[in-house]
């Protein structure tokens, strides 16, 4: 079981997977085998709310540094997903098209995004800076 | 002679989300627009505050719930009132199938908004039907 690295501000508790790398964004990245398996960190989705809609670049895709590999349509908000580096989109996750709710229920497992191949190195955040940037973000929302 | 039974409309009580007044448009429109006779309102804080009558009306009634949001606190109430839920509606489920129709503000809903709550309450009109075996057509 994962141990999280935890935030918890009023009624809210947000979790960060030491496990993984992140964006500034809040994208985590985690190595899988030749690919990077991509997804939404807890305070992410938390904070743009309940997922209606998630479409994803499809298979085959070659993006660059900056675009958007993924959006997502929520009750409160429409975000597009950055890319920190050039990529391929391997692999979708299909239980999106039918269940998009499942980034909410399950941010770091069963609701990932996508798997890429990167075309260049990316440049992320250890678990532990992205925790201290999310806090800094959180309280600010939530003082 | 035993009056018909009611259907319970319970919708959620969200103050400051779209998707909670999307749900409240929607129930006003069944219970005082489409279907008068056949369904009544339970306000949801009547519920939470142990109102004897509400929790009468919910436990003796089929009860929809309405929930704007995954807490569904609508239909929590409605099964810790004593009653049951005969069917639940969750805002967000009837916008996946309404792309087209978002809804934004709060007090007032913009067009989408309005467009979702009246495509809700068809969706609750046919489940009232069901729920108290009439057929569409025959309500005044």
């Amino acid at each position: 079981m994962t141990a999280f690295l935890e935030l918890t501000l009023d009624k809210f508790i947000f979790r960060v997977d030491p496990a993984c790398a992140y964006t500034p964004q809040g994208i985590w990245v985690k190595e899988a085998g030749p690919v990077n398996r991509l997804g939404l960190s807890d305070f992410l989705q938390q904070r743009s709310g309940d997922v209606a809609f998630a479409e994803v670049k499809p298979a085959g895709s070659i993006l660059a540094a900056g675009a958007a590999f993924a959006s997502i349509e929520t009750i409160k908000v429409d975000v597009d997903l950055l890319l920190p580096a050039a990529a391929r989109v391997v692999r979708v996750n299909p239980a999106l098209g039918t269940a998009p709710e499942v980034i909410n229920q399950d941010p770091y497992g069963d609701g990932w995004l996508c798997e890429v191949e990167w075309q260049e190195k990316p440049q992320l955040l250890a678990a532990a800076a992205y925790f201290e940037q999310m806090e800094k973000e959180a309280r600010e929302e939530h003082p | 002679m035993t009056p018909p039974r009611k259907v319970m409309v319970i919708p959620c009580s969200g103050i400051g989300k779209s998707f909670g007044t999307v749900s409240r448009v929607a129930a006003y429109q069944v219970v005082e627009e489409d279907r008068p006779g056949q369904t009544q309102l339970v306000p949801l804080a009547l519920l939470v505050t142990g109102d004897e009558e509400s929790r009468r009306l919910v436990a003796e009634n089929p009860a929809v719930a309405i929930d704007g949001c995954k807490l569904a606190c609508a239909s929590k109430m409605i099964t810790q009132s004593g009653g049951q839920v005969a069917r639940e509606f969750a805002v967000l489920d009837v916008f996946r199938r309404y792309r087209e129709f978002k809804p934004e503000g709060i007090a007032e809903l913009n067009a989408g908004g309005e467009q979702l709550a009246a495509a809700l309450a068809r969706e609750m009109d046919a489940v009232v039907d069901e729920l108290t075996g009439e057929e569409g057509g025959s309500h005044a």
